[in-house]
């Protein structure tokens, strides 16, 4: 059997993997060991993995809105590409709205996204020239969710603890971001990132990714819940994986345009 | 008045101690321009704009807008706008996330093969003319953009800036001023907004205090010193008036007071008033003294003949300022207030510091204070030509009078009641000429918030429940809080599904069902109906004059129908699908200002904003607009269970000006019934009373007759000028009939009595009027035009009254002398 980690904790950990062609000022081969353990762990863990997700996007005045969807992922055997599907069912006046993701992890590559629409019934191509733009108005990016390509970042190692290891990442081409760097720290142990910072201009923290609870699922640590804060206006979304399943027998028709209108139901219990 | 002379030095003291404590205080100063605070803080208009300026996360906002003669849309100045929003948002006192310009927002745009994209509008200056005109396209595709951010004729553009904290806007305005002044498009750069505006006021306050307020010192002294030639006699009662400022000044800051536009004019306000009395008990010692009498004496002599009328003339004043406390409006009040306490101080310390100053005055300027009561000047040679006018021709002032008085009531049904903060800027002011180009190609600078909420109540939460709940979830119901949120009750439900137990299930699917419909019937802005009827009278706002644009989350909705439809126009409607236009908002939330929304709705769909554009900031504007919803509503009416409520800053200057008229009115109302009481009490008589009353009303009635025809607004420095002349010129009346009562008293010969009004007594009514209508002039050169109504109005009401007062009362008293005499004539006839 391979070994599986849950892609979901790639979602995170995609944030601070290491490309090979960068070389960190510092500790290059050190940086890129690590990036590389948790690029493993996250990209190349696992056929096929299902999870119920409950976001609760919680705004600067403390206001809560809910989504609810599940997730299905299936990666590609050959390279790091991967198909992902969305399929929301709360609140009840957007269910069975489908995003459908094809994610490409070459370089140069952008990835491709659809999008289906119940009541209009229109399935939509999704453009965007950055993958900065919000996941259906949590505080998630689109990135966070589908996973940032690793190409796009240079890391080197910031701080080497015991059980820690602190990973400063920098964009390759900065005016695509928002941030001037992030700091992403990486648990030892389980190389499941436990916190990214994003850092401004001014070098200040404006934004967090944590994972607030993991768990070993099917034998894999695995991140359950995990907060995005905007530390700005104090708001965040605090996401829950539930239901989690690897390895479930997804054939690859499920991840085409058919099921869009016809959701796979078996896999959405 | 012994004790007076006896510890001359220590009252002194103690009075220079006083006014140098109060003067401590007066660095303290803070002053406020913040038109908010014409509403007291808990006056339920200004508690609701400001909860929904919170819930819609509406900023303070400085507009920038840059506009050219030609196409804006070429490289090199769209290279300038994403300089200028790159270097606003490095600001760390801006709200960053919404900062609208070219270069902040996203651009929503079907394109070919069905594809939808997300891109920002101006993700960088173009590098070539054809990408300018691509982003102008885009722009002005957008309606929410279209002569929002971009004019629709494409030469201009305005950055909104809303700021964290509106007190640093004059700072960011001025890094904003001299970052743009290096760039090549400089001069096409206007900055304006309600903060900007506001800052600017405070900073024109203080010229206004340091500079009008010592002019109108000078003016004072140097009027003073034609009248008496004596620097010596006239210094006393300039040490009063600046003794009485101080005190004033510094007791209403040291009491934690801020200084509104209104309160910046008290020390304007108090230097002629507080100088008067000082000069009538100087022009009286004059006259008394004889050079050799004991001065002592001659004091007391003095006072015991001034202290009734200078009592009387400053209680008068001071009610006439005071019952501007009955206007609810805190800024006027405070001015009120103060001014009338100010007075009070200026009678006292002129009772105390004048003898005092007398008593210790020198031999020989005692001897030149005698000397001036022996000249004559050019004031008693017109006195005796305003004596041989009113005397010559009584019928004619009397016609002149009534003819004036008619004409002044056609005149105030003409008034129109009308203010505008941004005109209190001059028409050639940096702000008024921004606001004016801006408005000109925008759809306007001026924001009012139509909010519609849903005043339905939801269910409890026992009442969504199904029945007969499985024992085994008791414990779990009864810890679920009564006011917990649906969809927070929703989660809970999903909790306890997601513990998989098969006894528990079915309820929960149902109790999660009815809780979800009913949320469903909460979001009432997801309603296709509500959005049709806001659809409906959005389009209607948007035909009434000024309003240039009305903004809603209907904008939003139709422009996501549009984009993911077809990219057509066509499109460009409302779904009839509630489910669509959630799912149409959802993706909207996609974008990388999804934020954007919630400035429209809230997250709970309970309640929403229309964002009015206005290109006038009139009050009567707004009011027009506030009338035609009424209208509206009454025609149309609203969906079940929704209510409609107004904000905005427009709206409360609106609220605020109404409560003003009224307020103003009660003012009057209670200042004349005090100044006719007063009168009543003094001259002992109801017919004396009432003609004591007819040369104001005259004065007033005329003047405000006079806005009505003119068409001058009736706005706030004329509304709170009818009060308080009221209690001013009344003090020529009181002088006039005191004097003329007590002469008569003797001469019984009324034609007598007359010829020597217009002696000394006229002659100090003028000297009166001349200091206090020039006391106001220098308000003329103040750099904000309140400042101006009020000199010239005031002046103009001082020497009217004046005026009237010498006209009219004569013609009066004559008439009531002949009629009392042939009373008694007639009595004695009876008895005969």
């Amino acid at each position: 059997m391979k070994h599986i980690r849950c892609w979901l904790t790639f979602l995170l950990l995609s944030l601070m993997a290491c490309c090979p062609q960068s070389f960190a000022s510092t500790s290059p081969t050190e940086a890129k060991k690590w990036a590389l353990k948790a690029e493993k762990a996250a990209y190349y863990s696992g056929n096929t993995a299902r999870s119920q997700v409950r976001m609760m996007i919680v705004d600067g005045q403390q206001r809560k809105q809910f989504r609810q969807f599940t997730l299905l992922r299936k990666n590609n055997v050959e390279n790091a590409d991967q198909q992902m599907m969305v399929f929301f069912s709360r609140p009840a006046e957007v269910k069975n709205t489908v995003f459908r993701v094809e994610k490409h992890a070459g370089n140069n590559t952008t990835d491709d996204r659809w999008l289906y629409l119940p009541a209009l019934d229109l399935v939509k191509r999704i453009a965007s020239t950055d993958k900065r733009t919000s996941f259906v108005g949590s505080h998630f990016y689109y990135e966070d969710v589908s996973g940032r390509n690793i190409r796009e970042d240079t890391f080197e190692i910031a701080e080497d603890k015991q059980s820690e290891v602190s990973l400063l990442a920098t964009a390759k081409l900065p005016d695509s971001v928002e941030f001037t760097s992030y700091l992403v720290t990486i648990d030892k142990a389980t190389f499941l990132p436990v916190k990214i910072d994003y850092l401004d201009g001014k070098g200040q923290v404006y934004r967090r990714v944590e994972a607030i609870e993991t768990k070993v699922i099917q034998g894999f640590p695995t991140v359950v819940k995990s907060k995005v804060s905007d530390l700005v206006t104090g708001g965040f979304t605090l996401m829950e994986f539930r239901n989690i399943q690897y390895e479930l027998a997804i054939s690859d028709d499920v991840f085409t345009e058919r099921s869009l209108r016809t959701p796979p139901t078996r896999f959405l219990k | 008045m012994h004790f007076l002379f006896s510890h001359s030095k220590s009252v002194i003291t103690a009075i220079v101690l006083i006014v140098l404590g109060c003067a401590w205080q007066l660095p303290q100063i803070q002053i406020d321009t913040d038109p908010e605070n014409m509403l007291v803080q808990h006056h339920p208009d200004r508690v609701f704009h400001n909860q929904i300026k919170q819930t819609f996360a509406l900023k303070d906002v400085i507009v920038l807008g840059i506009s050219v003669d030609k196409a804006l849309f070429e490289p090199a100045y769209l290279a300038d706008i994403d300089a200028v929003s790159k270097f606003i948002l490095a600001n760390p006192h801006v709200v960053h996330r919404d900062v609208l310009s070219l270069s902040t927002v996203d651009n929503i745009k079907h394109i070919d093969s069905g594809t939808l994209r997300f891109e920002w509008l101006m993700k960088e200056a173009p590098d070539s003319p054809a990408k300018a005109i691509q982003i102008r396209e885009a722009a002005l595709n957008i309606p929410l953009f279209k002569n929002t951010l971009v004019s629709g004729d494409g030469k201009a553009s305005i950055i909104f800036i809303p700021v964290t904290d509106k007190q640093k806007s004059y700072e960011i305005a001025q890094v904003l001023r001299e970052f743009i002044s290096q760039l090549p498009s400089a001069p096409h750069w206007y900055i304006t907004g309600l903060p900007i505006a506001e800052n600017q006021f405070g900073v024109e306050m203080f010229v206004q205090m340091a500079i009008s307020a010592p002019l109108a010192g000078l003016t004072i002294l140097g009027l003073m010193w034609l009248f008496f030639r004596s620097i010596s006699l006239i210094l006393a009662p300039m040490f009063v008036a600046i003794a009485t400022v101080i005190i004033t000044m510094g007791a209403l800051i040291g009491m934690g007071f801020t200084v509104h536009i209104m309160s910046s004019m008290i020390a304007i306000f108090l230097m002629p008033i507080a100088v008067v009395d000082g000069v009538h008990v100087l022009s009286e010692f004059s006259e008394k003294y004889d050079g050799n009498s004991d001065v002592k004496y001659t004091i007391a002599l003095v006072l015991k003949d001034l202290f009734k009328p200078m009592l009387l003339t400053s209680v008068t004043s001071s009610a006439g300022f005071l019952s501007l406390l009955l206007t609810p409006i805190p800024p006027v009040q405070i001015f009120g207030a103060f001014i009338g306490l100010g007075i009070l101080v200026a009678f006292a310390l002129t009772l105390v510091i004048i003898p005092i100053y007398i008593n210790s005055m020198s031999a020989p300027s005692l001897q030149a204070l005698h000397r001036i009561h022996t000249n004559k000047g050019a004031i008693q040679h017109l006195c005796s030509v305003i004596g041989n006018l009113a005397m010559n021709h009584k019928s004619v002032w009397v016609g002149l009078a009534v003819f004036v008085c008619a004409m002044a009531i056609v005149g105030m049904t003409k008034i129109q009641v009308n203010d505008n903060p941004v005109r209190w800027f001059k028409s050639n002011h940096e702000i008024r000429i921004a606001d004016a180009k801006l408005n000109e190609q925008f759809s306007g600078t001026y924001n009012a918030y139509l909010v519609i909420s849903h005043t339905g109540k939801r269910q409890s939460v026992a009442q969504l429940m199904p029945t007969n709940p499985p024992a085994k979830l008791k414990p779990w119901i009864a810890s679920l809080a009564e006011d917990i949120s649906l969809p927070s009750l929703l989660n809970e439900i999903e909790d306890q599904l997601f513990l998989n137990s098969i006894e528990t299930e079915q309820w929960l699917l149902e109790f999660a069902h009815t809780v979800e419909q009913a949320i469903g019937s909460q979001q009432i802005m997801l309603q296709p109906d509500v959005l049709k009827y806001i659809d409906t009278l959005e389009q209607a706002l948007e035909e009434q004059a000024f309003v240039g644009k009305a903004n809603s989350v209907i904008d939003i909705v139709k422009l996501m129908n549009r984009e993911i439809v077809s990219g057509n126009q066509s499109d460009y409607r409302l779904p009839l699908r509630r489910d669509a236009i959630a799912q149409l908002l959802l993706q909207y939330q996609s974008s990388h200002r999804p934020q954007d929304l919630w400035h429209y709705v809230t997250p709970d769909y309970r309640q929403t904003l229309l964002w009015l554009q206005m290109t006038s900031g009139d009050n009567k504007t707004m009011s027009s607009v506030k009338a035609f919803v009424e209208d509206y509503t009454k025609t149309n009416p609203l969906p079940k269970a929704l209510k409609l409520q107004w904000a905005g800053k427009s709206y409360l200057n609106l609220v605020w000006q109404e409560n003003m008229v009224g307020g103003m009115l009660e003012s009057l109302i209670g200042a004349f019934a005090v100044v006719f009481v007063v009168m009543l009490l003094l001259l002992r008589s109801v017919q004396l009373a009432v003609i004591a009353m007819l040369p104001l009303s005259i004065s007033i009635l005329g003047i405000y007759g006079l806005i009505g025809f003119i068409g001058k607004d009736y706005d706030m420095p004329i509304a709170v000028l009818s009060a308080l002349t009221l209690g001013l010129s009344v003090d020529f009346a009181i002088h006039f009939l005191v004097r003329a009562k007590s002469h008569l008293e003797q001469s019984k010969d009324i034609q007598a009595t007359l010829e020597y009004m217009f002696t000394e007594p006229s002659t100090a009514i003028v000297r009166n009027a001349l200091v206090v209508a020039f006391g106001f002039v220098p308000l003329l050169f103040a750099p904000l035009v309140p400042y101006i109504t009020v000199g010239f109005f005031l002046a103009a009401i001082m020497l009217i009254s004046a005026l009237v007062t010498l006209l009219i009362l004569p013609v009066c008293l004559h008439w009531l002398h002949h009629k009392t005499t042939r009373r008694y004539e007639g009595l004695n006839y009876e008895t005969h």
